[in-house]
């Protein structure tokens, strides 16, 4: 090894084009496993049950298969922006490049309250599940949400994350086993299937969209392994693995839908823990515990990425200068703790006024609009920086984005505005309201108190005297 | 552009004073990596490592399997080395560019800010 004090002109950096790799990185299996992972959260049974009260049961799969292509117009969107940006830091990027820079901090504050919500939601769906199997009072169930949002704080305070190879196995078991009790369910039912190609049987048009809107959420979240494209193999494996991932999905959510529209009844559907009674369909009571564990093991790759993602996001953010530096501090795992434990802290009240007022279904709303408004940004800015930033390298282009684009934007924004009014089979405004609340508060922070943090921290460096001396004149000619 | 003995004196700086700094010490402790420096602007790169909470020597070229690989321009290495620069800022801005997990990732912004901290 040369050091610097000693340098060889002759070793100078010869190998600084050719592409080293790096020691531990993802491979496509884990980034199938992470993008999948992250989308099938305890809260997709709950979406998958709710989704059959729109639709002809049996036939569910038609929303689903729906949804999952407007999934698929969405992973290109998320391809091409990845390809352009391939940084956790991406969402920032594209969006200050694509639109002016308040309004995309405004949009990602909003769409940042999705990951609490879905660790909220997690939180909850897990925590009753373990009291209903265990028999024990409803009340029993905010103790189970505080002791798990607990122990992901803790963990995360301690830097610990769960490695590649463990979130591999998490997640193809809960999908497997999902597959193997909804098929079980389905067999043991000893019943054909009803209206499989008849969505519409005793429903409208409007129901329809409605389950679609729904359908998207069941995929929800696929894209947040682009936060992963800084330590993937090969830069390919982000959007490719985003696709098997979106297959994986329509297969699971499909099968997880029918059997549960085939054997279980309408009180079960609208239940906070559908998945148990579908494992008890399946199997009996050995059915129910392994659901029980599986819904479980969904909470594993939920508070993982949902935590790092986050609490990193924020931690980035604050360094930035666009919140509070209080939020920058790290313990001495090198963990931006603040982030962690308010995050820990909103995800239990979140949780807990969920388990007190049983409006779960107003959380899978408030998800549901969230993850469609962020795609017909997404859709927006691909198609925005063709023109703002035609000459940059795209590895993954969308085709015809002119025409895609526009679609984009327009069916994930009606969509978003299908989900933000409906809660259950009944329209509500209580979601609209939360989005409403949340995009308001962001845009005051924006506009109101960025500025005096970005002005202070100015300030700050003007004051600072640069460390680095200056250079010496250039000899005269 | 920073030559090779600007970003050596100026990474010799930052070596120094976060060797000497014991909650930094604490930070890295157990976190031995490997990290490759290439610039983009005079296309060279530079090799440091952790190893035993200490940071190492700067090696010029790139030496062994990295876990983290940081681009930017030279400028960009030597004001982020004497702490003039806030490497998060660039990073948010895409000017600086990581390759590695998130984890190791956020520990080198902890060592380019926490080095600077009490200074």
């Amino acid at each position: 090894m040369t050091t610097a004090a000693g340098a060889e002109p002759a070793r100078r950096a010869a190998s600084v084009g050719a592409g080293s790799e790096l020691r531990r990185a993802m491979g496509l299996r884990t980034t199938v496993s992470t993008s999948t992972g992250l989308a099938f959260a305890a809260l997709e049974y709950l979406a998958a049950a709710g989704l059959v009260t729109y639709v002809a049961g049996d036939s569910a799969w038609i929303a689903i298969g729906v949804a999952g292509l407007l999934a698929l117009l969405a992973w290109g969107f998320f391809g091409e922006l990845n390809g352009m940006f391939p940084t956790a830091a991406a969402i920032r990027l594209y969006m200050q490049r694509a639109m002016d820079d308040r309004m995309a901090l405004s949009i990602t504050f909003t769409y940042m309250t999705t990951i609490i919500l879905v660790i909220a939601a997690d939180a909850f769906i897990v925590g009753t599940a373990l009291a209903h199997a265990l028999g024990e009072p409803g009340w029993v169930a905010a103790v189970w949400i505080a002791a798990l949002l607990a122990v992901a704080v803790a963990s995360n305070l301690r830097g610990v994350q769960v490695a590649g190879g463990l979130q591999d196995v998490a997640t193809y078991t809960v999908l497997a086993a999902t597959c193997v009790v909804g098929i079980a369910a389905l067999v043991r039912s000893h019943q054909p299937l009803h209206f499989p190609l008849e969505p519409l049987h005793g429903h409208g048009v409007g129901s329809f969209v409605e389950a679609v809107a729904l359908g998207v959420f069941l995929f929800s979240a696929f894209e947040w392994v682009t936060t992963n494209a800084e330590e993937v193999r090969r830069p390919h494996h982000v959007h490719r693995g985003m696709l098997i991932a979106i297959g994986i999905l329509f297969l699971v959510c499909s099968l997880a839908t029918m059997a549960m529209s085939h054997v279980l009844d309408h009180h079960q559907l609208g239940s906070a823990y559908p998945q148990l009674d579908l494992g008890r369909a399946a199997f009996g009571h050995v059915g129910l515990w392994a659901m029980a564990a599986v819904t479980a093991v969904t909470a594993l790759n939920t508070f993982n990425g949902g935590f790092i993602t986050a609490s990193r996001f924020v931690y980035g953010t604050a360094r930035q200068g666009s919140l509070p530096p209080l939020l920058a501090r790290l313990n001495t795992r090198a963990v931006p703790w603040v982030p962690v434990v308010a995050l820990g802290a909103l995800s239990l009240v979140v949780a807990l006024v969920v388990s007190v007022t049983h409006s779960w279904q107003v959380l899978v709303a408030v998800g549901a609009a969230l993850e469609a408004m962020i795609y017909a940004v997404a859709a927006f800015c691909t198609l925005r920086l063709r023109s703002r930033e035609p000459d940059r390298h795209r590895p993954f282009r969308v085709r015809a984005v002119k025409l895609l684009g526009a679609a984009g934007v327009a069916v994930f924004g009606a969509l978003a505005i299908v989900a933000s009014v409906t809660v259950g089979d009944r329209t509500n405004f209580v979601p609209l309201v939360v989005i409403v609340i949340a995009g308001a508060l962001s845009a005051l922070y924006v506009v109101k108190v960025v500025p005096g943090l970005q002005a202070a921290e100015a300030a700050r460096r003007a004051a600072t005297p640069r460390r680095r001396p200056p250079r010496p004149p250039a000899p005269g000619p | 552009m920073a030559d090779r003995q600007e970003i050596a004196e100026a990474y010799s700086q930052w070596r120094a004073t976060s060797n000497a700094n014991q909650r930094l010490r604490k930070m890295v402790r157990g976190w031995d990596r490997v990290i490759h420096f290439r610039t983009t602007d005079t296309q060279e790169g530079f090799t440091m490592s952790v190893h035993d909470q200490l940071l190492s020597e700067l090696v010029f070229g790139l030496e062994g399997q990295p876990d983290v690989i940081v681009t930017g321009t030279s400028e960009d290495f030597c004001d982020m080395f004497w702490g003039d620069l806030n490497p998060s800022e660039k990073y948010m801005s895409g000017e600086i560019t990581l390759a590695g997990s998130q984890q190791d990732v956020m520990r080198i912004d902890a060592i380019s800010m926490v080095a600077f901290l009490d200074r």
